[in-house]
């Protein structure tokens, strides 16, 4: 008898779980067909070229102009160099803590990654906007104002750093011990251990932690809205950098209020969130397919 | 076997919802807006606030938010069984709420357009305006900066992107200018766009390389550590961060700097009038509450937060 109530109970239990899933992937779809909906006046009226390559966003002028160019620029070069700050940091950091720290300190270490994740991103933007932007600006003559696409950049790649290290961290944890003790075995040092056999084993986890923390960094907002200054121009070279810019998220913040309900501004700002959708979409299900292969490759 | 049958479940259900969205295409979709609605009547004019539990709120322009906020602190001694709440969000979302019911009081730092007034007859409201204050914008600079006094034409030129330089408008020493502004939703946007951008010729618009920052203080804060920048913010925002730059008008004379006297008088070129506005002619609660807005009390709040008093 009491065997035959836990097995109901699991039973429900197993449902309970399978429902929660599959709903997931039903809200999913229908955020995916209400993005569309409210797109497609937009997609209608205007070229989906003249959408995406246009020089201009002018939303409210007497024609608006939806060009996207500026934006997606603007997110692409925020976005970009974030990364190239957070990756390295963080699979450094990933490595050290998976095979170097010592347990107390990984103790301590690991935490204190992982709570980095819950520094609200208002307040990252009020400190690069109160105080690391003025800093840089006051320090850089190149630097004329103190909101540029950099700044986001280093604002944004702290918010990465622990979507990076976790998934990197499992990747170096799921390596079998075997690898790793037999290049020790053969004479190889730590550093030789951990470039030439450990990294590459562990490499598909690694590609998709990037990809993961690439999908993290594309789709802030409020950090990005206070620190780049939103000026949607076309960044330039390496002084983009340095320059003011305005992503695809802080547009769609700053706009929502005022554009008038069923305007073609209000549609074009979904459009806009219908991008974000397919960038992200697509950048996790690349790293999925990574993980999943790099699964594959250790069994 | 259970199982399959809720993925199959699953799977319907995606493809209906997947139809229901597809249908609606062909028409613009009618969203309702993602606040709580209120109840409205649709012929509008509905006994503004009376019967409505002792609240009223207020939502709109940040620009009018200082008032509105002194307003329902003060008031709250004045009538202790009403309470006011109020929000900020820009004057596009003011008049928003109010047409879609989410607010009694729209704050609004500039008058009701074309396109929302349809919109709200359409919904059945008809948007009452009250003018509760007089606002000037001050064009402001970093201390260091040596510029005395800018011309009209020479801010609209800085601002639509004609120049760039500080050199071109006669300041030396301070490099490349960079234009701060505020974003699209809010009032004083469109009042600098109108008032100065378009001052002499409608067609100029704002240079994209403007920095759009979120409220007020942050224009006067990125002013205040940016030493070749140029912004623009209301009256009560100013303090000594910042230095107010003196403006000549259109016809010429003298520079004017902005305060209470030269915005009251209008010898200030870039001022406006701030307005709130209500569902139809305000009754009950509503009408006490603007009323006495406008008595001494009220209006002796608004010069305290930096405004000009009406009258």
């Amino acid at each position: 008898m009491k065997k035959r109530v836990s097995r109901v109970w699991e039973w429900g239990i197993e449902r309970l779980i399978q429902i929660a899933g599959i709903l997931g992937i039903i809200l999913v779809i229908l955020i995916f067909f209400f993005l569309l909906r409210n797109s497609l006046p937009i997609l209608r009226d205007f070229a989906l070229a003249d959408l995406l390559a246009g020089r201009e966003w002018r939303p409210v002028r007497e024609p608006p102009r939806f060009g996207m160019l500026p934006l997606i620029l603007g997110s692409l070069y925020v976005t970009a160099g974030a990364l190239v700050i957070s990756i390295p940091l963080g699979v450094a950091t990933a490595i050290f803590i998976a095979e170097i720290a010592p347990p107390r300190a990984r103790e301590i270490l690991k935490p204190a990654v992982e709570l980095i994740a819950a520094v609200p991103s208002v307040v990252l933007g009020f400190i690069g906007l109160m105080v690391v932007g003025p800093w840089f600006a006051r320090s850089f003559d190149d630097i004329p104002v103190g909101s540029f696409a950099a700044l986001g950049s280093i604002m944004l790649a702290f918010m990465a750093l622990p979507t990076i290290v976790s998934i990197c961290e499992d990747a170096l944890y799921s390596v079998p011990r075997a690898l790793v003790n037999s290049s020790l075995a053969l004479g190889a040092t730590r550093w030789q251990t951990i470039t030439r056999a450990l990294l590459p084993a562990a490499r598909s986890g690694l590609i998709a932690a990037c990809l993961l923390g690439l999908g993290r960094a594309i789709g802030e907002t409020m950090t990005v809205l206070m620190v780049t200054g939103n000026a949607a121009v076309i960044p330039r070279g390496l002084m983009g950098f340095l320059r003011p810019v305005r992503t695809l998220t802080a547009t769609i913040a700053a706009e929502m209020g005022e554009a008038a309900q069923r305007s073609e501004h209000f549609f074009a700002l979904f459009t806009i969130g219908l991008l974000l959708f397919v960038i992200t979409f697509a950048v996790n299900t690349i790293a999925d397919l990574i993980i999943r292969r790099s699964e594959k490759d250790i069994a | 076997m259970a199982t399959d049958r809720i993925i199959l479940a699953a799977l319907a259900l995606t493809l209906i919802a997947t139809v229901v969205a597809l249908a609606g295409c062909p028409q613009p979709p009618v969203e309702e807006p993602p606040v709580i609605d209120m109840p409205r009547e649709p012929t509008g004019e509905r006994p503004a606030g009376g019967g409505e539990g002792e609240t009223i709120k207020v939502i709109g322009s940040t620009t009018v938010l200082p008032i509105a906020t002194a307003w329902a602190k003060a008031y709250a001694e004045v009538a202790p069984d009403v309470s006011v709440n109020v929000a900020g969000g820009g004057s596009g979302s003011g008049i928003e709420a109010l047409i879609n019911g989410t607010a009694d009081i729209g704050d609004a730092s500039r008058a009701i357009k074309d396109s929302e007034m349809e919109r709200a007859r359409a919904a059945g409201v008809e948007p009452v305006e009250h003018v509760i204050a007089y606002d000037g914008i001050a064009a402001v600079v970093h201390p260091s900066n040596p510029a005395s006094q800018l011309t009209l034409q020479q801010l609209s030129d800085i601002y639509s992107g004609q120049v760039t330089q500080w050199s071109e408008v006669g300041v030396d020493g301070v490099g490349e200018i960079t234009v701060v502004g505020r974003d699209a939703s809010s009032g004083t946007y469109g009042s600098w766009e109108e008032l100065v951008v378009q001052a002499e010729d409608d067609t100029r618009e704002y240079t994209v390389a403007m920095l759009q920052m979120q409220s007020n203080e942050t224009v006067r804060s990125t002013v205040a550590s940016t030493p070749g920048a140029i912004g623009y913010i209301g009256l009560g925002y100013l303090d000594d961060t910042v230095r107010t730059v003196p403006v000549v008008p259109l016809d010429g004379g003298d520079a004017v700097a902005p305060t209470e006297a030269t915005v009251a008088d209008g010898s200030y070129p870039i001022s406006r009038e701030l307005y709130m506005y209500t569902r139809g002619r305000p009754t009950g609660i509503i009408r006490a509450f603007l009323d006495w807005g406008m008595s001494e009390a009220g209006q002796k709040l608004v010069a305290e937060e930096g405004f000009v008093p009406v009258d």
